[in-house]
Parts: C-alpha cells; structure tokens; sequence
C-alpha cells in the first residue's frame, strides 16, 4: 500500500537559498490550519535547530516548546530528513518527512514525501477537525475535492 | 475501533506482502490465484496472507458469480477510511505548506 505523501513544487531561487528559506523561515511561511493542528494549542511557530543532530520544534503561544522531531539528515541545499510527530501521536508511533531541493536551470524542484502514515493509529487519525457532517468514510473524498484546484497549481 | 482491532489491522499491514494485496485490492476485487501471480507468491502462502487480512477485518471473501468455487476478494468499503483521512490530512497540510512556501519566496525576490 502506498504509505507515503509526496508533493512537489518548483521555486525561483537555486537550491541553496531555498533550503536556507525552507529552514530559517519556516516560522514566516508556515500556513497553520485550523483542521488538521500540530498541538491542541495550534500549530506555534515553527523552527529547525539547525544541523544534524538539530530538530524541529514549535513554540506554542502558552511559551511551552514542543518538538515536532528530531533531524536525521541534514545536507543544506540538497536534502533533510526529520521526524514528524504530532501531539496526538502515541508513544509508538512516527512518520518521517524528507525533502529534497533539485536544481532545475535556474529554479529549484522542492519536494516532500512524509512517509509511514500508516503507523498511525486509526482511531484517532481523523476524529477531530473534521465537520461533524462528513463521516470519517467520506472526509478523502471530501478533501480531494476542495483540494482539487490547489494540486493543479502544484503540478510539475 | 477498539484497541484490539487497531493492533490487528496494523499487524495485518506489517507485512510487505499483505501491503502490496491491500495495494492491488484497492484497483479492483481480484480472485486469490490471480493475487499469488500478481505477487509472485505460492498459492498457500497468498492464502495464509488472505485469511490474516480477512481476520483483521481489511478484507472480505466473495464467491465468484460464475464459478462458486473461486473466491473473489475486496477490501472492505470501510477499511483504511480513517488512514485515507489521515492521508488526504497530510496532502492538503503539505499542499497549503508548499504554495505558502514558494510565495514567501517570491515575495523575498521583489
């Protein structure tokens, strides 16, 4: 079964700056949503520790940090690799993101694969969030629709 | 779903093989020979892997309309919504992510 995510875009700059962007700035272009949170206190702000034995963490508006993961692979303008996990996780359980940063001419093919979702737990992999309407059978095919346009302005 | 069930369905999902039938079950029901070619594994084997899946409750057995004697499997309708949710999840949330990502850069150009 496919237990991955993978998404990717292309950005204007080389892959230098945009892993450098991608890293440093993620507190800037972090898109928190309401629907799907990190923490119950919402996503925070975001931020790598730079380096390979860095990680990422979130700092909540209550001024409690919380570590999303830890980096497994740091190489700057190529590759990074971190744990995922969100609050609601399991002492057992993890997923994984990688993403990558490939030059292409002048512009840079950035991509994510989040991988081995399907460690998580499904009892609670869409309790909350969802309107109450949608049953949890029907919510993919709710989200593929309003996701529709976006994935069209992703495609590469 | 209880917890005993959840740690059926993810053992039933542990194995490589099983993965790869709930892949191939997810295009369309196939019969239990055409799943050991498709995977390349003898037929008792796909057989002892069909029953641990039936029993987590992932997948379900039919008998073929033509030919009572073969059995077609599905996945069940209700099986994996709850990962398909998480999934969908994880792509709109990345999704949002990327196309923020790349006009913060683009807004860093001008």
């Amino acid at each position: 079964m496919t237990s991955k995510v993978f998404l990717a875009i292309r950005v204007p700059v080389d892959p230098a700056t945009a892993f450098e962007a991608f890293t440093q700035d993620i507190a800037a272009w972090w898109q928190p949503d309401p629907l799907f949170q990190i923490t119950p206190q919402g996503d925070g702000a975001l931020h790598f520790e730079p380096g390979p034995r860095g990680r990422l963490v979130t700092r909540l508006a209550n001024g409690e940090t919380f570590e999303i993961g830890r980096i497994l692979v740091w190489e700057p303008g190529r590759r990074l690799v971190f744990v995922w996990r969100q609050a609601s996780f399991t002492a057992g359980q993890s997923t994984e993101v990688e993403v990558r940063f490939e030059p292409v001419g002048d512009e840079t093919r950035v991509s994510v694969e989040h991988r081995a979702w399907d460690t998580i737990p499904r009892a609670h992999a869409a309790r909350h969030g969802f309107p109450e309407h949608v049953t949890l059978q029907r919510a993919a095919d709710w989200w593929r629709v309003s996701l529709g346009a976006l994935r069209a302005r992703l495609a590469d | 779903m209880s917890a005993h069930d959840l740690d059926r369905t993810l053992a039933a999902l542990a194995d490589p093989h099983r993965r790869r039938v709930v892949d191939l079950l997810r295009e369309k029901p196939y019969r239990a020979g055409d799943l050991a070619q498709a995977t390349r594994l003898p037929f008792p084997t796909m057989s002892r892997h069909l029953r641990t899946l039936r029993q987590s409750g992932l997948v379900e057995e039919d008998r073929d309309a033509l030919d009572s004697r073969v059995r077609i499997y599905r996945l069940k309708s209700e099986a994996l919504g709850e990962l398909k949710a998480w999934l969908a999840q994880t792509d709109a949330m990345w999704a949002r992510q990327l196309v923020s990502f790349k006009a913060h850069l683009q807004k860093g150009r001008k």
